[in-house]
């Protein structure tokens, strides 16, 4: 018969692409997405205006014969965080005035040997200390000279004397970016687990609110509709998920925010595949706390543990991302359910070696497949009981 | 072709339900229910609430287990191939409020195994002539209690079911709506497709049903066609001799009176009695206007197989 067809595999294709097309399709998926992406956009960019903001700019105005210590002033204060701007004037009272209205934080005026240094109430003190450095050269070069010694070899040694920096971690830059990132895709994969877990739970409840699970069962069997529904919203996830992962890192790129590229990329991948394995996970047992209750209204009786869950693998993640070297919190870290949120954290912060990421895997996977046996049987038991919420006993057997 | 299987000397085909017991912890539902639909009949199954309708349909449709018996297809028991494209309206109405009228049709029709294109043309067909093809890009929200009704019952056609069964489908319908309905379903029965329905309706089931069971406390307690089930009874007589004196029935040899209308009297006769015997008396009273059988409706063998059952029970 040419118009019948349907193996188990097309059962379960259609119901991901209901499941996957009317929520894709809904204004409250389409607007949210924009939303997501616009505020990650919005989030990055301020974070690098922040980080320009952190460069100080000091105005510093010069007249008279002060003006032989601008240069020097601009060259020795100048750093990764402090940038110095010399201009002339004319008189000391321009300069004043510029003072004054804000547009100079300081005037130097003359004899460079000792200087008169105006400013309306304060100096970078970095600024004043070089000042101060650079005057004393002046006042002991001069005082070399006035002794008949050539200042030149002495100033060199001078020069040449100072501390030795140690650098004991070369990637404390880079590792402070990292914990951004990673606090970042802790959040993330908290928000969207948490979120599209509800939403599987939500519409396990709709189908029984409006009844509509009875057509459903007499056709298709109840496992095939708990998956088709699983994975077409987690689908749905993972769009969101790239859509607005794919404006993070072109934002990112664009900016400039973060040093090293790649973390952002290894950090995207990981935090899809910890999606997936976290979302089926969660997804499943939402599905069965849905399967247990007739009405929206009574969702929250059953979510509310789950969802309790969750934010609890969220803040375990800033006791594990304090202690990245701690044996008990690096094993916290490979367990489900705290694994999907905690691993791919631990992966942008760099923390997480190789076999940690494959054992955590190894024990989603296996914590997948208990849960998928567990909330299927108590999704296959409840889902029809219309009514009062379903008791656990009845939900485990399945007897009356 | 309908793959038939001779069982004694009848070729067993349609559905068939042997000793059928359902029980929810000490609630018996269903005990024992044995019963048939023949391709091409209409069965109206007929019971008050709780009888075990809904329970005796969920389990035709496998969302229910039974504890004991068997459930046959075509003489064979039956397999999910068979059931998902049985077309079924439960009682309570089930759709997606929020999804569109044809793709919602067209996506059900899918799950019970049509192709798309299929199941497009037939969406198309039954839309059409349900009057709602204009409305098949609406969301269902949007629809009248009416209009969803026949969303509703375009989803148990939409894809060449092998039978239909329908919980109360003529429930909260207007007059034109349950006409339409039994024209739908007369149809389907043409087409040689079982049709099982229940309904409280019992005017209404005598009026469209091949065959009828009528089902109490989880037990079939009668069950044939309408004029199988009138001769179960006593035989009844309408007898309207207006001239006849007072209390001229007495006198009547295996018949007893049991209503008076007027002139009008009921006889009720004994097995075996002669019911020319009955006219002579009459006519020899003065002018006889009126003998005849009394038919009951299916509301009296309702009652009466109610309350026999009832007696049975007692004793």
């Amino acid at each position: 018969m040419d118009v019948i067809q349907g193996g188990v595999l097309h059962t379960v294709f259609l119901i991901v692409r209901r499941e996957f097309l009317t929520r894709a399709r809904s204004r409250f998926f389409i607007i949210g997405t924009i939303l997501l992406m616009a505020l990650m956009a919005g989030y990055v960019v301020v974070q690098a205006v922040f980080i320009s903001k952190a460069v100080t700019t000091v105005n510093v105005g010069f007249t008279g014969s002060a003006q032989a210590l601008a240069q020097p002033l601009s060259q020795a204060a100048r750093s990764a965080t402090l940038k110095v701007d010399t201009s002339t004037w004319p008189s000391v009272d321009d300069g004043l005035r510029q003072v004054r209205s804000g547009k100079l934080d300081a005037l130097v005026s003359g004899d460079p040997g000792a200087p008169d240094v105006a400013v309306m109430n304060d100096l970078n003190p970095t600024v004043t200390a070089t000042l101060d450095a650079l005057v004393k050269q002046v006042v002991l070069t001069r005082a070399l000279s006035t002794a008949g010694v050539q200042p030149g070899p002495i100033e060199s040694k001078v020069l040449g004397a100072g501390i030795n920096l140690q650098v004991l971690d070369p990637n404390a830059k880079v590792r402070t970016e990292r914990e951004v990132v990673g606090v970042f895709v802790a959040i993330l994969l908290y928000v969207a687990l948490l979120m599209y877990g509800q939403i599987v739970a939500a519409g396990v409840v709709e189908e029984k609110a409006n009844r509509i699970i009875e057509i459903l069962l007499s056709t298709v069997r109840p496992r095939q509709l708990l998956f088709g529904k699983v994975i077409g919203i987690g689908l749905l996830g993972v769009v969101q998920l790239v859509l607005v992962g794919t404006v993070a890192v072109i934002a990112v790129l664009k900016t400039g925010v973060v040093s090293v590229p790649s973390i952002e990329v290894v950090s995207a991948l990981g935090g899809l595949l910890w999606f997936a394995l976290g979302f089926v996970f969660f997804a499943l047992i939402f599905a069965a706390g849905g399967s247990m209750v007739s009405r929206q209204e009574d969702l929250g009786s059953v979510t509310a543990p789950i969802s309790m869950l969750l934010v609890g693998t969220y803040l375990a993640y800033f006791w594990v991302v304090s202690n990245p070297t701690n044996p008990a919190a690096i094993a916290v870290s490979l367990l489900p359910p705290f694994a999907p949120v905690l691993m791919p954290a631990r992966m942008a912060t760099g923390d997480a070696a190789a076999w940690q990421v494959g054992v955590a895997i190894v024990l989603m996977l296996a914590a997948i497949v208990g849960t998928n046996w567990l909330a299927a049987r108590i999704y296959v038991n409840s889902v029809l009981r219309v009514g009062t919420r379903v008791r656990w006993s009845q939900a485990w057997r399945g007897a009356d | 072709m309908r793959r038939g299987r001779i069982l004694g000397a009848v070729t067993a085909t349609g559905l068939e339900l042997h000793g059928v017991s359902k029980s929810y912890g000490s609630l018996v539902a269903v005990r024992g229910l044995d019963m048939a639909v023949r391709p091409g009949e209409v069965y109206g199954f007929v019971g008050s609430n709780g009888a075990g309708k809904t329970t005796t349909m969920r389990i035709v449709l496998g969302t229910l287990f039974a504890d004991h018996g068997a459930v046959l297809w075509d003489g064979a028991p039956i397999r999910f191939e068979v059931r998902r494209r049985i077309g079924y309206m439960p009682e309570e109405r089930g759709l997606y409020p929020k999804m569109r009228v044809g793709e919602q049709l067209v996506y059900l029709a899918q799950l019970h195994g049509a192709t798309e294109a299929a199941a497009s043309s037939a969406v198309d067909r039954w839309l059409t002539k349900f009057g709602l093809k204009d409305r098949a890009r609406d969301e269902v929200q949007k629809l009248s209690h009416g209009n969803q009704q026949r969303v509703q019952l375009a989803a148990a056609l939409a894809f060449e079911p092998l039978m239909l069964v329908l919980d109360e489908p003529f429930a909260g319908l207007d007059p034109e709506a349950v006409d339409s309905m039994s024209v739908v379903l007369h149809d389907q029965a043409e087409a040689g497709i079982p049709v099982l329905f229940s309904s409280h309706q019992l005017e209404l089931v005598e009026r469209i049903c091949d065959r009828v069971g009528i089902i109490q406390k989880g037990r079939l307690i009668a069950g044939g066609t309408i004029d199988e089930l009138r001769s179960h009874g006593p035989r009844q007589l309408w007898v309207d001799a207006p001239a006849a004196p007072h209390g001229w029935t007495d006198a009547l040899v295996g018949a007893r009176q049991v209503r008076v209308d007027g002139s009008r009297v009921l006889l009720e006769l004994d097995p075996g009695a002669d019911d020319q015997a009955i006219l002579r008396a009459a006519m020899a009273t003065g002018p006889v206007r009126e003998f005849g059988r009394n038919l009951p409706s299916l509301l009296d063998i309702f009652r009466e197989a109610m309350t026999e059952s009832a007696a049975a029970a007692a004793s």
